[in-house]
């Protein structure tokens, strides 16, 4: 089989697609990290495919960036996510709606 | 791709400055004030930070003599940076919001670490900066992630409060979401287009109809825009974000931040995706963006405006506030094509000058006491006549009460959109929704303003002592609200 343009642009879209449903359905605030980190992923697939199949580099150059960016968003992410099991002892987010009115 | 290092760095001389400052924050507050008290360590990390950005605003924009060495005009760093007036006039405005920000932050109650947390909100302001100036996608997204990293950081920085760390997470989760929507709807548009370049995304637009992959892309980037104007139905972390995190970030996060997502998403729209943008004008509407943009406007304003009337607590009054304030602004973005931009960078400039005035007060309050629901302002004549009028003025603003600046932001947002088409299509009646809904808003400011000025004070209620440099900084803000209503074309005439 010839893996083309459309078959990456298309693992890319159902990589995406995962990562928001699980944003959108899990309870684990860890979890719905790592499908962000999945979304994040999808859009750099798609990035290096059209750079090749557009012949030039600055898809890929901006891959680079994203994965770096992606790096310094864990950092943050997990020190919220400390910060608040520190307080709270729990990381689910239906338990976690002391801000109401 | 013309390279031109030292035009680079004397383009952005004001993000230089503000990095300097944030590490001699840093260094003086690790250095020198060792041992000393939390607030001394806070008054002169603010002071440096202040001093920072005015050397900052300074060095923003070319200088008229046209020999001076700093500033720049035209493309920047083979077009990755663009700095025309509305750039320029927006750094300046960031750099004022910030200032006011870190006014209201020596107000406000201080934790731990103050010399972080004031570098860090400095990080932030080179994020927003860069953002105002933004040409190329690769650009754009650092330097919305380096705000966004910031700001995330800012709103979960109380470690004392379950709260903050709640606000935190919210904002973290769903901006981490908007951001990657963006990112692969850049991705979409770097496919249709092959480049990263926002004027050849442009021109590869303008040969190409519209595609389902195209209206894919538009739909992403449309998500993003939401959640960074906090427009419903992306708003679901507005209200968390604004009542959990320290009053200077809510602030921060509704001031400056604002500013710079409205002006970054406008030039990414308009001179990005121009092409694509559709039409409003009219009852019928034809494909693109700009139909999108026209349901968030109306959706924030009536989400907005009806759960506002419903809150007892300030702060998430204030966030339904900001809610309709988007809409608003939205509608603005709308008038772009015909009007150009200074309307909404009027109007988010002073709603910001208005709401960080109006958190300031919050926070003040705070520190002493606390101030969670709309009675604890009971009786603020009283206890401080001149929080009373500062919070007067700001209310009324935001508002849209004549002749306070807030009034004529509405005013110049919806004369052009009416110039559109009139009442001929979509946009006309959004503008007449939007006028409708100043109405139902006035009420709910009248209710805030009738328990601080009206209301008597509790039988325990003591006297407010407002630190030197925070009642200089609500001052200041007050009259420059007055100011730009009494002379909007100071800074309509800026873009």
């Amino acid at each position: 089989m010839n893996v083309g343009l459309n078959e990456y642009i298309l693992l890319s879209v159902l990589l995406f697609v995962i990562g928001f449903f699980g944003v959108l359905l899990r309870k684990n605030t860890l979890v719905i990290y790592m499908c962000l980190e999945l979304m994040l992923i999808a859009s750099t697939l798609a990035l290096v495919a059209f750079s090749r199949f557009n012949g030039r580099m600055d898809g890929n150059v901006f891959v680079f960036f994203i994965l770096t960016v992606a790096a310094a968003e864990v950092a943050v992410g997990l020190a919220i996510i400390v910060a608040l099991f520190r307080k709270r002892l729990t990381v689910q987010v239906e338990e976690l709606n002391s801000l109401k009115n | 791709m013309n390279l031109d290092y030292a035009g680079l760095f004397r383009a952005l001389a004001p993000e230089t400055a503000i990095v300097v400052g944030a590490l001699a924050v840093l260094g003086v507050d690790l250095t020198l004030l060792r041992g000393r008290s939390l607030a001394t360590r806070m008054n002169v990390a603010a002071l440096i930070s202040a001093l920072s950005v005015l050397v900052a605003f300074m060095l923003n924009g070319t200088c008229p003599c046209g020999r001076c060495w700093v500033g720049a005009s035209g493309p920047v760093f083979g077009g990755a940076l663009m700095f025309d007036s509305l750039a320029n006039a927006t750094r300046g405005g960031i750099l004022g919001l910030v200032l006011l920000t870190i006014g209201v932050s020596t107000g406000a109650r201080i934790n731990r670490n103050p010399a972080e947390y004031l570098s860090i909100l400095l990080f932030a302001t080179v994020g927003f900066l860069l953002m105002a100036a933004a040409q190329q996608l690769l650009v754009a997204f650092l330097s919305l992630e380096l705000a966004s990293l910031s700001l995330y950081i800012l709103a979960g920085f109380d470690k004392t409060r379950p709260d903050s760390a709640e606000a935190g997470l919210k904002y973290f989760l769903f901006g981490g979401m908007s951001a990657a929507f963006l990112l692969f709807g850049f991705s979409l548009l770097y496919g249709l287009t092959g480049s990263i370049e926002l004027n050849h995304v442009a021109d590869g637009l303008r040969h190409q109809g519209i595609s389902p992959l195209l209206i894919v892309a538009l739909v992403m980037v449309i998500v993003a825009f939401g959640f960074k104007a906090a427009a419903a139905p992306f708003h679901l972390w507005a209200p968390d974000a604004y009542q959990g995190a320290p009053t200077p970030s809510a602030a921060l996060i509704a001031s400056a931040s604002k500013l710079a997502g409205i002006v970054f998403f406008a030039r990414l729209l308009w001179s990005g995706l121009g092409f694509s943008a559709g039409n409003v004008s009219y009852a019928f509407t034809s494909v693109g963006w700009l139909p999108i943009v026209a349901v968030l406007s109306g959706v924030s304003m009536f989400v907005g405006n009806l759960a506002a009337l419903a809150q007892t607590n300030v702060r998430r009054l204030l966030a339904y506030s900001a809610i309709s304030h988007a809409g608003i602004l939205l509608l603005g973005l709308i008038a772009v094509s015909r009007n150009g931009t200074s309307p909404i960078f009027y109007y988010a400039t002073t709603y910001g000058i208005a709401t960080a005035g109006a958190f300031g007060v919050i926070g003040v309050l705070e520190r002493q006491g606390g101030c969670d629901s709309i009675s604890d302002l009971a009786g603020l004549y009283r206890r401080s006549p001149l929080l009373a009028g500062c919070l007067m003025v700001f209310i009324l603003s935001l508002a849209g009460v004549p002749p306070l600046a807030g009034f004529f932001g509405k005013f110049y947002v919806f004369a052009a959109t009416l110039k559109l088409a009139g009442l001929a299509g979509v946009a006309g009646w959004l503008t007449i929704l939007a006028i409708l809904f100043s109405a139902v808003a006035l009420y709910y400011y009248m209710v805030v303003l009738k328990q601080a000025l009206v209301v008597a004070p509790a039988k325990d209620a003591t006297p407010v002592r407002v630190p030197i440099a925070a009642a200089v900084t609500l001052v200041l803000a007050a009259i420059a609200i007055v100011a730009f209503g009494i002379w909007p074309s100071v800074l309509l005439g800026a873009v």
